[in-house]
């Protein structure tokens, strides 16, 4: 076989970049993030029946379901059940009391997953869309201690309700649902299992159809209407339609809120209440928060919300009557508010969160059981902001009569989700930053500061520059007394290796850029690369209604501004230390080049099409039956240090330089062939092309250009003759194939891509990686003279890899071991497998879930660049592709060097007199 | 995507004439306990374009993959932990006097090979299939500097032969005065005698080989003379 020959060239070719023990853990970051909860899909629950320590558990809005441990806010475990998920997905959770599941429905699918580990128990496909998912808490009218059964209702063309064995998740039994109604929700009681659904009138209103059925045979035992008269025009404003509890209920409000309707399910009695205006502001929703619990009391919490204030009221159902009856209210406050239930034997209590202070209520009375006040939640805001709760889950411990600890889970405004034990905050998690969708690296607004200054000074007469200086020296000796305190700290912290890399205005490295990310749901928030465990600012900028998307881009024109554009708005800047947005634009100091003609190309009918001044100049239409999958440009900021390559002879092969290139990739889906071509964006010229028959069009295609070579990616279908799998493919363009021969460009001094056309000569190959890689990327330095790494996103492993370029060299000898010269370059003979090294895995032992894109940025220092990615989780890291070759890293052991100064100042101690000695005695002695 | 997820309903719909393939990880020298596998870790079947089934690892170690309609599939194992090999599936289409009997077969693949190039059997079933594959190699995500050691230090070539000279140098003299007479005077002629080290030994002629009377040729007689002009030191 050939896997030792494969072997043994990586053996060789590995040693290009690697994860050292000491940097892993400290250069790089990592968020494992969730999404932001939502509050009908979180709880907390205890993983293990009997330990008394819970997690939280939640399934976000972005689809992902975790247990996150209440102690640090670390993710415990965590899946991924529907990528691309948006908060319009329907998804549910439940946890039966006592079980070691929990049990998840998103998408078309149940699944199960224990609690402790987050592995799978058993998973369900239904034929259509979830609509709800609930729990049997008594099994046929008793409580048992094995696996609790789930009943699901699924909507589409065929309602259907299924009962599935807790254990494996086989149906025990399914009804299906007749006639035009649509399906909305799923309920259990002691004795039946509710199935409401709503039925259209003929004037267009909605109302409630309620079907029960026997929880063991699943036949229908009952059907009723409930007379919601004309209050129902859409089902937003049905508040709850009722849960596991000892009396679920049914309740809902007009569009106006003005009038609250309960119906205790099983019954066709409806009781009304009149929602008070508080102060004359509208009502704008109204929540409903009642326990989950079969054996607690049957009360529940109504929360009104108006654009300013909250209040609640608390209602007891009397089963022996089949009354609701309002037992008390909470006041008023001002600002958002958020209740969570939480049940201690048949007990219950609501917890209050608002932004100033914690409070725990008995549902048998109004009387306080415990108040803490809220100093704040250690989040970042902007300055014009205050976060507020948004919903919370909370979980009370009780002694005696009075509530000793609460802990609450609560999610804010500013998108944090933030524990708080007894009204401090314990942790909080960056839950926005899970939908980032673009982001940018700018360097500090501070350093910029001393940029300008210094700028002015080269710019005025001598006089005033001296002037400016000697007041800017002043000003900065303010800061002496600081700096001689901290000297000692800083030097022992310099022997120890435990010194950080300073602070953001004291940023020699160029480690301290500032990462801004815009999200999906109108955030901008900025981050420290150096420093990355604090968000620096957070706040709003786009004010989305609920069901809008934009597609915000971020960039940094210059240094210290962010600029946000998307397609609504033109780009609009801000500070990016401080996230300021500025006013007034400051006029462009650098004047744009006359002569020079700027060409755009965008998309356009399917094609592309460049223009210049307004007119057209090339078009490029794909053949028929071919679409654009992919255009990636050569970076804008691409530095290239050497303009040849330099062979182990010395001899030197020039590479084709070109900042006007582009790489599109076309599909063709009837063929399932996937073309490639390097386009020069200037004139329209196709430099390269290459066409692969057999791709798998669904699976990702992804591709890369800089400097003089291009890479793609793509898997491809198998054939008796041809290996089934993953691709990465790379190519390099020279402008002669010969040595020391500038081709046709050797005469010119200055060329145009508008008058000469010189088209590269390309060495390409082919190499099988194990698996697909979804988006890649490559690290950039100051210079450019540092080699490249490409970065590659893995999906299936979750994962980023950095591949030293030696390691895909097109030029690596086919069928030969590599000539004197070529070992000297460090090409290794060519083998068609790529393994990808563990050692090349950015990320090591973290897993980076849903990376959808991968930044890089040079740092001031020539070796490093700074890496970060984003999607669901955020990673960052610094990579030093040829070695930390400019700074003294951790590698650099100063106590050996200490050491070995002392031993050498020994031992000339200790040898001086003995040399002295001989000295004196070869002169004495004669033969 | 959505195709996928289409095509995956469609299948449940027709379950019953579908191959259902588990494939375990069992207990290996490598890996004594797969019950420490992540959460994480999820195995992957790779079909003809467009067909790709995502199965997460469950609570016996185990991938179920319930319904799979005859193609020729490539399954990968990814793990944070440990690596695994790739496998071959192939799934044919079932006899029509017993729809539920489709042929499944699983085979050790090899990257950057031919398809048809198949590696040892994993095991052959009729409608379902169980598959077990075992870790081939722990993952190691970390480089260690090549740090001091002092018993490294000490062992290199150059140091042990600086420690032997600066024995040589501090301990000959403490030897030669320690020694009796007779046996010192013994030892001088001995030295004095040496074909290396004594005044026409071979090391002395080394020293003063006459290299540039050596190249200009002159005759070997010569040669040895000390205090010559070519002399070497």
């Amino acid at each position: 076989m050939l896997l030792p020959l494969i072997a043994a060239a990586f053996l060789l070719a590995g040693s290009g970049s690697a994860v050292f023990t000491d940097e892993a853990w400290n250069v790089d970051y990592h968020y494992a993030l969730l999404g932001q909860p939502k509050q009908s899909t979180s709880f907390f629950h205890q993983p293990n029946p009997s330990s008394r320590a819970s997690l939280v558990y939640t399934l976000s809005e972005r689809g992902v379901l975790g247990a996150v441990n209440p102690r640090d806010g670390a993710v415990v475990w965590r899946q991924v059940l529907l990528a691309g998920a948006s908060a319009h997905n329907a998804s549910f959770l439940r946890a039966g009391e006592g079980q070691d599941v929990v049990i998840s429905g998103i998408g078309s699918q149940v699944a199960a997953w224990s609690a402790a580990d987050g592995r799978q128990a058993w998973s369900v496909d239904f034929p259509g869309p979830l609509e709800d998912v609930e729990i049997l808490e008594l099994v046929d009218g008793k409580d048992t201690s094995g696996a609790k059964d789930a009943v699901a209702l699924s909507g589409g063309d065929q309602p259907v309700v299924q009962r599935l064995d807790g254990a494996t998740g086989s149906v025990k039994w399914q009804y299906q649902l007749s006639g035009t109604d649509v399906p909305y929700q799923v309920s259990a009681s002691t004795t039946e299992v509710f199935v409401i659904s709503l039925h259209k009138t003929i004037l267009g209103y909605l109302k409630l159809k309620v079907t029960s059925l026997d929880p063991v045979s699943g036949h229908k035992m009952d059907e009723h209407m409930l007379s919601s008269e004309n209050e129902l025009a859409t089902a937003d404003t049905i508040v709850t339609v009722g849960a596991n509890s000892a009396s679920p209920i049914n309740a809902w409000t007009d569009s106006t809120h003005s009038v609250l309707k309960v119906n205790i399910m099983g019954t066709k009695g409806i009781s009304s209440f009149d929602i008070e205006k508080h102060g004359g502001e509208a009502v704008e929703r109204v929540k409903l928060h009642a326990p989950y619990h079969i054996n607690s009391l049957s009360h529940f919490l109504v929360h009104y919300e108006t654009a300013t204030s909250h209040w609640a009221e608390v209602f007891h159902v009397d089963l022996k009557r089949g009354q609701v009856e309002k037992a008390y209210s909470l006041p008023k406050l001002a600002g958002r508010g958020a209740f969570s239930t939480s049940t201690s034997d048949a007990n219950v209590y609501f917890t209050r969160v608002t932004s100033d202070q914690v409070m725990t209520v008995s549902s048998a009375s109004h009387g306080v059981l415990g108040k803490w006040s809220v100093g704040g939640f250690n989040v970042a805001a902007a300055n014009d902001e205050t976060a507020e709760p948004i919903h919370a889950v909370s979980e009370v411990s009780i002694r005696g009569d009075t509530v000793s600890a609460v802990r609450s889970a609560v999610l804010l405004s500013t998108g944090d989700w933030v524990l708080l034990r007894d009204g401090s905050p314990v942790w909080s998690r960056p839950e926005m930053l899970a939908s980032t969708v673009s982001a940018a690296f700018a360097t500090p607004a501070e350093v910029e500061a001393l940029v300008q200054q210094l700028e002015a000074e080269a710019h005025s007469n001598p006089i005033e520059a001296y002037i400016h200086r000697l007041t800017r020296h002043v000003q900065d000796l303010q800061r002496l007394p600081a700096i001689i305190m901290s000297l000692p700290q800083k030097v022992v912290q310099g022997f120890l290796g435990t010194s950080v890399d300073g602070d953001i205005t004291s940023d020699s490295f160029g480690f301290h850029q500032i990462i801004a990310c815009a999200t999906q749901d109108g955030r901008l928030i900025a981050l420290d690369a150096g420093n990355p465990d604090k968000v620096l600012w957070n706040q709003q900028i786009a004010d989305l209604q609920p069901g809008q998307t934009w597609q915000p881009s971020v960039s940094s024109p210059k240094g210290g501004v962010v600029e946000i554009s998307s397609k609504a708005s033109a780009g609009v800047q801000y500070n990016a230390s401080s996230g300021e947005q500025l006013v007034s634009i400051l006029p462009i100091d650098v004047t744009a080049d006359q002569a020079a003609q700027e060409v755009k190309y965008a998309m356009h009918d399917g094609g592309l099409e460049a223009t210049v001044d307004s007119s057209t100049t090339w078009h490029f239409m794909p053949t028929s039956g071919e679409r654009i999958v992919s255009l990636v440009p050569r970076p804008l900021n691409d530095p290239v240090a050497s303009i040849g390559k330099v062979l182990g002879d010395r001899r030197v092969l020039y590479k084709y330089l070109d900042p006007n290139l582009a790489l599109l990739v076309t599909a063709n889906d009837a063929a399932t062939a996937a073309t490639f071509y390097v386009l020069n964006t200037v004139s329209g010229a196709i430099l390269y092309s290459n066409v692969h028959t057999g791709v798998d069009l669904s699976s990702p295609i992804s591709s890369m250009l800089s400097e003089n070579w291009f890479t793609y990616s793509f898997t491809a279908e198998a054939s008796g003759d041809s290996p089934k799998g993953h691709q990465l493919v790379v190519g390099e363009l020279f402008e002669s194939l010969v040595a020391n021969d500038r081709g046709p460009l050797s005469s010119t001094a200055n060329y145009s891509s508008m008058q000469t056309g010189t088209e590269p000569f390309t060495l390409t190959k082919i190499y099988q990686i194990p698996e697909p890689i979804s988006k890649m990327a490559v690290t950039r330095t100051r210079q450019g003279i540092t080699s490249r790494q490409l970065l590659a996103v893995l999906a299936d492993s979750s994962a980023i890899v950095g591949i030293p370029y030696g390691v895909v060299d097109p030029r690596r000898p086919i069928g030969r071991d590599p000539t004197k010269d070529e070992q000297a370059e460090g090409l290794v003979r060519y083998s068609p497998v790529i393994d990808f090294d563990p050692r090349w895995y950015l990320n090591h032992q973290r897993e980076v879930v849903g990376v959808k894109d991968t930044i890089t940025s040079p740092a001031l220092l020539e070796s490093t660049s700074l890496v970060f990615a984003y999607g669901l989780d955020i990673f960052g890291t610094r990579l030093s592709p040829s070695f930390s070759f400019d700074v003294l890293g951790k590698d650099f052991n100063k106590f050996q060097m200490l050491a070995t100064v002392a031993a050498l100042a020994v031992a000339t101690c200790v040898v001086a007199p003995l040399v002295t000695r001989k000295q004196v005695n070869t002169r004495w002695q004669f033969m | 995507m959505f195709s996928l997820r289409a095509l995956a309903l469609a299948l449940c719909v027709s379950l019953a004439t579908a191959a259902r393939l588990t494939v375990s990880i069992p207990a290996s020298a490598l890996l004594p306990n797969p019950a420490t596998l992540p959460p994480s870790t999820h195995a992957v079947l790779v079909g003809p374009p467009g067909v790709r089934y995502d199965a997460p690892i469950r609570r016996d170690s185990t991938f179920l993959f319930p319904a799979l309609p005859a193609a020729s599939y490539l399954l990968t194992l990814h793990s944070r932990d440990y690596a695994f090999p790739p496998l071959r599936i192939d799934v044919s289409s079932a006899p029509a006097e017993s729809p539920q009997q489709q042929p499944m077969h699983a085979w050790q693949t090899f990257r950057g090979n031919e398809w048809a190039n198949k590696g040892p059997s994993y095991g052959a079933g009729h409608g379902e299939l169980h598959v077990h594959v075992q870790a081939s190699s722990p993952k190691d995500f970390y480089q260690s500097r090549g740090g001091f050691n002092l018993m490294g230090f000490v062992k290199s070539p150059m140091i042990l032969m600086g420690i032997v000279s600066a024995a040589m140098i501090f301990g000959m003299p403490y030897v030669m005065e320690n020694m009796d007479p007779e046996t010192k005077a013994e030892f001088e002629e001995m030295q004095s005698k040496s074909p290396i080290t004594g005044s026409g030994g071979a090391a002395n002629q080394i020293q003063n080989f006459d290299l540039a009377g050596w190249m200009a040729g002159k005759t070997a007689d010569t040669g040895a003379s000390a205090g010559g002009g070519g002399k070497k030191k």
